[in-house]
């Protein structure tokens, strides 16, 4: 049976992810070790705690997660998951995998942080579509800049600030926001990505 | 598009149950947090939060397992508060289940418990939770459950809990609380101009009308709404469609 991972960073709840994961029927595994957790066909990057803290518990293995997602391995990383793609992060010090090329900056908005429900309007990806998911629970400061918007899959937008809500480059796909905190229809906006990630 | 307000529920517990009665659809008390907080989510409640009212350390050590229970079967997030004393209270309290966490007397004891837990978890899960009520010439910071008085003012106090790491700030009425007669609109407003980080008010809600003045006058982010939800006087429903006709952004339910 396939096997979906979920890196455990050390901080914050796994248990919502965890179970909307298990939802799909594969078998779901928590690994705190990052080669270890490699060692998976679909891995979870979840999105909880700051980046400094998450590089510094990718960076002995940073080399071998890179390269186990440069050589394909299907990723799904959530919120500050999703910022670990990109090389680098006003946050914190620290590298990220530097799958996607791009920085992460600070939000410009009033308000910060960026915490509540607003809007994921699709550019390419199917899975938001099926799931009937318009509008996401989002918690965070920062956001992912690409330097190619191409890799961009879907956008919101707070105050003047447009950013990324979604990207994929290959079979490494992002979130900004929580799916697992976005209702049912983000469950199943999950679930659609994980079953599109193992077909 | 941008930030939808927020409509947040708000449970009594302890003991890893439900404490004052609630009325739902003509169930009344069910008792298990989980079997509510479900039910809301469904009614389209944006968020939950579970304020442990416990007396005893043994009903609070029930409240992890309650946090892990509800984080299993709910899908929107969840705020844990009430008796969090320091960060690694805020890291037990996530690791179990809950993604904010209300820090209330603990912070006005000592500050730096927001910023120890910000650094740790992020600014986005530390919620700065601060009770005021009423005197002459404007208002004053309450500890414990609305029963000390401290030496502070809401307005400054809470710039300094964000100054410190706080994500967000639950700003409750002490006079207003249950009191449905409307939000502490003044204060609010005070409050949610003087940070730069999202505001719920809380405390007064009598009707759905209410929850749109906070959110228009008092300038909150999110409102938080209970007792006239438990009793079944409006519904979450009744509330956004409300909001929504007066022009309010918020989250619809799909049907």
């Amino acid at each position: 049976m396939k096997r979906v991972t979920l890196f455990d960073y050390g901080a914050g709840n796994l248990h919502s992810l965890g179970k909307a994961l298990a939802e799909t029927g594969y078998e779901v595994r928590i690994e705190t070790d990052p080669r270890r957790a490699t060692e998976t066909d679909l891995l979870v990057l979840p999105g909880v705690g700051a980046f400094q803290l998450a590089a510094e518990r990718l960076a002995p293995a940073r080399e071998e997660v890179r390269t186990a997602l440069a050589d394909g391995l299907p990723t799904i990383g959530i919120c500050l998951g999703m910022q670990l793609l990109f090389d680098e992060s006003e946050e914190g010090k620290g590298r990220g995998l530097g799958v996607i090329p791009g920085r992460v900056e600070r939000i410009r908005s009033p308000r910060v942080p960026h915490i509540g429900w607003n809007s994921v309007e699709p550019s390419g990806e199917k899975a938001f579509a099926r799931a009937g998911l318009d509008v996401a629970y989002y918690a965070h400061s920062f956001v992912c800049r690409p330097e190619d918007e191409s890799v961009v899959t879907a956008w919101t937008t707070e105050a003047e600030d447009r950013f990324p809500a979604a990207v994929r480059a290959g079979n490494v796909a992002g979130v900004q926001f929580h799916p697992e905190k976005s209702s049912r229809e983000g469950v199943t906006f999950l679930a659609e990505m994980v079953r599109e990630a193992l077909r | 598009m941008t930030l939808t307000r927020r409509i947040i529920v708000c449970l009594d517990v302890a003991g890893g149950r439900v404490v004052k009665g609630v009325q739902f659809e003509s169930l009344r008390d069910v008792g298990d947090p989980v079997v509510l907080a479900e039910r809301y989510e469904r009614a389209g409640a944006d968020e939950i939060v579970y304020l442990d009212i416990s007396a005893s350390a043994e009903e609070r050590a029930t409240l992890l397992d309650l946090a892990r229970r509800t984080a299993e079967r709910l899908f929107v997030p969840l705020t844990i508060g009430g008796g969090i004393r320091t960060a690694d209270d805020v890291g037990r309290a996530l690791r179990a289940g809950a993604d904010k966490v209300g820090i209330n007397s603990a912070a006005l004891e000592r500050p730096e418990v927001l910023t120890e837990s910000a650094e740790r978890f992020g600014a986005q899960c530390v919620v700065a939770s601060i009770d005021a009520r009423r005197e002459k010439g404007g208002w004053r910071v309450y500890s414990r459950g609305g029963r000390t008085p401290t030496e502070r003012e809401p307005i400054s106090w809470a710039r300094e809990c964000v100054e410190r790491g706080a994500g967000e700030i639950l700003l409750t009425s002490i006079d207003r609380d249950g009191a449905r007669d409307g939000y502490d609109l003044e204060l609010t407003r005070a409050v949610a101009d003087a940070v730069h980080v999202p505001v719920i008010a809380s405390g007064g809600a009598g009707n759905a009308t209410h929850v749109l003045d906070a959110l228009r006058q008092g300038h909150a982010d999110a409102a938080l709404v209970a007792g006239i939800l438990h009793d079944g006087v409006t519904t979450v429903g009744a509330i956004k469609t409300l909001l929504a006709d007066a022009g309010v952004l918020v989250r619809r339910k799909a049907a």
